[in-house]
């Protein structure tokens, strides 16, 4: 090891010696300690924006669908762009701890557990969108097939019905994995508190772990076929969401490359996401050791990496719409940037395309306002980018005496913020309670790099 | 007899150290080992020789039975059972349920790997494992890595175990007891049956809210309340009062018949039955009164169905001898128009239906209380 030149050498993902008790001290007394408390003045103004939020869908149930925008010709509006919007950011957590698992990136480990949180809680505020949108959202289970006295059942090549099961199972399938990684971690918190009850419940949700060996190969086994199977989920189910539009005629949304273009665009913003949240909790929550400098080097690597598969997806459906000779796909997409509401396409262009460029610098990817800002941008650009795809779409169909213009209102204004702090609140929970760092996939980590070390200095 | 002990523990300060141990425990004749540890440790398996896992090919076989399934149950629902036909082209449309088919899949699957995981190939939950019922296993999931020799044979003796571990570099040695395997008591059967009773109690309620209170209660009333006027209700904005503009003198709705006569002694004395006396009137009299008029009349005229006890005025008995006195014209007007607080039936039920309705009437009126000569 030490024969290797410095530039060689493997920068080690966990800084400073510390040993597996300090880990467990450091991340996991946190459940077991009041939090500061800017955590309570946090999460006091998160859960009453949600507070806000969830009122606004109260008053928009008990006063129907026409209090938000969505009318003809743009019948989805804010709630469709919504969930498309969580869906993406909820990506980033299984691309993290499941594709990057495969691939054996050891950098995932430390962040794949708040990671796979994100993409929990993005999910729960993505589902309740379809759910108040419907008009009648007392009766969801409409959308499931169940013997009924009409003796019908639902239409299995909608795509929106092929969203249902993506959607469910891919939530389903994202609170699996997040609850089987946490089980050893459950057991490591039942051997560390103080309190009978707490110890009873920790050992209850551990199913009586003790780390046998023999349950540990059948833990991993599971653990990597999980990984497989969820990996064709995470590119599985923004395809299928993507199909919602694509597999209408409407000019703007008939593409081809829709399934692979959402994708990378869900991920794109999951990323940017996922950077956002451990700039604040690395920093706020003293992790620097474990969450260091180079992850967040990495995942700005993602995200700009991304920015540039969008960037050609962006080109390569404006050259479809030019090369297809299609007058009104041509429109379209003029329509997008030149149009009524150009600032939607151009900020888009700009957030997700322009403004990632600067984390070509290192210098950028290890500022920590630096990355901030360009993921928030990311963040917006990719909800823009959804704006532009289904508004700026809708609005101008085939028949020009259809055509109408978008405006939002105040309750759709509300739900989203209400969403954002449903979000932050379910975060801020997880964060105060649960072991955020995956203890049992760090420990081996911290037992590498301090063999390095050793092997260094001896 | 005393139960023999489940095992020898101690503890080692890392992995390493229990990897090096393992061929030293097994060279003192210990061949049953087990090990616990915070992490998987690659290379425990090799070291104890522990068989590879089967858990892939339950989930492969689980993951084809999930998209077989949803694929069949697909075709049986939108081809067989409820047709569903889309531009005339065949029900079979393979294509459009792959998408499905592949989420039952992997939903299947996933759970699969996971729950066989903790509760078939590992046993688990376990909580009378003995090592829970220790202080050690607060260590073994912080940082300490634990061997333990498993008694096999009458010859196993504790004293030599814990040396044999001692001697390979462990800790802490201590004599894990036998796990308490305790059968279940009428006691505990009792509660067991009372919590799973209570559990569907509770299910049961919540659901029974669920589909019955919740729909009704505000503000979700299925679209009822709406801006609009409904049929008959008053409104200020015109002189009369009435939400509903009166049609024109003389209007005559679409391909309906007008009953011109002005009262229900008029209409006894003026209309006519115009149907001629078949089979076919008096079945399709049958098939009208029981779809419209058995609900509250009963389908035998009785005025006695299920719905009448919810009315506070009781529906007519068409048995009573006021009916069978009453003139065919007046029953057609009656139905034709409403009476007290029977709905008009014009617009749902045609003309000659109306008749063929009056005609089952007088048939079932004579079915009851039939004079002998009619048996004959």
């Amino acid at each position: 090891m030490s024969s290797l030149p410095e530039s060689l050498r493997e920068k080690p993902l966990v800084e400073g010696r510390v040993s597996l008790a300090d880990l467990d001290e450091h991340v996991q007394s946190l459940s077991e300690t009041n939090p500061p408390r800017s955590w309570y003045v946090a999460v006091s103004i998160t859960s009453l924006v949600a507070l806000v939020g969830l009122s606004t869908v109260g008053y928009m149930v008990s006063h129907g669908i026409g209090t938000m925008g969505n009318n003809e010709p743009v019948v989805w509006g804010f709630p469709i762009v919504n969930f498309v919007f969580w869906v993406g950011i909820g990506h980033a957590g299984t691309l993290i701890s499941v594709i990057l698992l495969l691939y054996r990136q050891r950098w995932r480990n430390a962040i794949s557990r708040t990671a796979e949180a994100v993409t929990v809680f993005a999910f729960i505020c993505a589902m309740m969108f379809p759910a108040i949108h419907i008009g009648r959202p007392w009766m969801p289970h409409w959308l499931l097939p169940y013997p009924n006295s009409r003796g019908m059942w639902i239409d299995f090549r909608s795509p929106l019905i092929w969203d249902v099961f993506a959607v469910f199972t891919y939530f389903g399938v994202s609170i699996l994995f997040w609850y089987m990684g946490l089980i050893p971690d459950l057991a490591s918190l039942r051997g560390r508190t103080k309190s009978k009850v707490k110890r009873a419940v920790y050992g209850l949700l551990s199913w009586g772990w003790v780390g046998d060996a023999r349950h540990w190969l059948q833990y991993e086994k599971a653990y990597l076929i999980l990984a497989g199977l969820t990996t064709t989920l995470a590119l599985s189910v923004h395809s299928i969401v993507s199909m919602d539009f694509a597999a209408s005629i409407l000019p703007g949304w008939h593409m081809t490359i829709f399934p692979p273009y959402f994708v990378v665009g869900a991920a794109f913003s999951g990323f940017a996401g996922v950077v956002i949240v451990f700039a604040f909790v690395r920093t706020t929550m003293k992790l620097e050791g474990y969450i260091t400098m180079r992850h967040m080097d990495l995942l700005n690597k993602m995200v700009l990496f991304l920015s540039c598969v969008m960037t050609y997806a962006y080109i390569m459906e404006g050259f479809t719409a030019w090369y297809s000779s299609n007058v009104f796909d041509r429109y379209i997409f003029a329509n997008y940037v030149f149009g009524d509401q150009w600032w939607a396409g151009c900020l888009t262009i700009f957030c997700n395309c322009v403004l990632p460029q600067l984390l070509w610098f290192p210098k950028m990817r290890r500022s920590v306002p630096a990355m901030v800002t360009v993921a928030a941008g990311v963040t917006l650009g990719m909800w823009f980018e959804r704006y532009t795809i289904l508004i700026l779409s809708l609005h101008r169909g085939y028949l020009p005496a259809t055509w109408g213009t978008f405006r939002p209102t105040i309750v759709d204004a509300g739900i989203l913020v209400g969403s954002i702090g449903i979000f932050l609140t379910l975060l801020l929970l997880f964060l105060k309670n649960m072991p955020i760092i995956a203890a049992w996939e760090v420990k081996p980590d911290i037992v590498h790099y301090q063999k390095d070390a050793e092997v260094e200095h001896a | 007899m005393r139960k023999p002990a489940y095992g020898v523990l101690a503890l080692f300060p890392s992995a390493d150290a229990l990897l090096k141990a393992i061929p030293k425990v097994k060279a003192r004749g210990y061949a049953q080992l087990e090990a616990y540890t915070p992490y998987p440790v690659h290379g425990l398996d090799a070291a104890l020789g522990l068989p590879e896992s089967k858990l892939g090919v339950l989930v492969f076989l689980m993951a084809a039975f999930g998209a077989v399934g949803v694929f069949a149950f697909e075709w049986w629902a939108n081809a067989v059972n409820y047709p569903l036909l889309t531009g005339g082209k065949n029900a079979f449309t393979w294509p459009a349920w792959i998408p499905p088919t592949l989420e039952g899949s992997i939903f299947l699957g996933t759970f699969t790997a996971a729950l066989a995981m903790l509760f078939i190939f590992n046993g688990l939950p376990f909580f009378g494992h003995p090592l829970l019922q220790t202080k050690t296993i607060d260590e073994i999931t912080r940082d300490r890595f634990a061997l333990l020799i498993v008694p096999s044979g009458a010859a196993f003796d504790e004293a030599d175990a814990a040396a044999a571990l001692r001697a390979a570099g462990g800790a802490a040695v201590e004599t894990l007891p036998a796990p308490s395997h305790e059968t279940p008591d009428a006691a505990w059967w009792t509660r067991t049956a009372l919590a799973i009773a209570a559990a569907c109690a509770v299910a049961g309620g919540a659901t029974a809210f669920a589909i019955r209170v919740f729909p009704t209660v505000k503000p979700m009333v299925n679209m009822e309340v709406q801006p609009r006027l409904d049929a008959q209700e008053p409104d200020s904005f015109f002189a009369n009062g009435r939400g509903m503009r009166l049609p024109p003198a003389g209007t005559v709705p679409r391909g309906g018949t007008p009953i011109l006569a002005a009262s229900l002694d008029a209409a006894g004395r003026e209309l006519i039955d115009p149907l001629p006396v078949t089979e076919f009137v008096l079945e399709r009299g049958r098939r009208q009164f029981d779809r419209h008029c058995a609900v509250c009349h009963d389908r035998l005229g009785t005025g006695r169905a299920s719905l009448s006890s919810v009315y506070t005025a009781k529906p007519a008995d068409l048995q009573s001898s006021t009916m069978r006195k009453i003139a065919d014209g007046s029953l057609y007007w009656v139905i034709s128009q409403g009476y007290n607080t029977m709905p008009a039936y014009a617009a749902d039920v045609s003309p000659d239906d109306r008749w063929a309705i009056v005609r089952y009437i007088r048939a079932l009126q004579r079915s009851q209380d039939a004079p002998e000569r009619d048996l004959k």
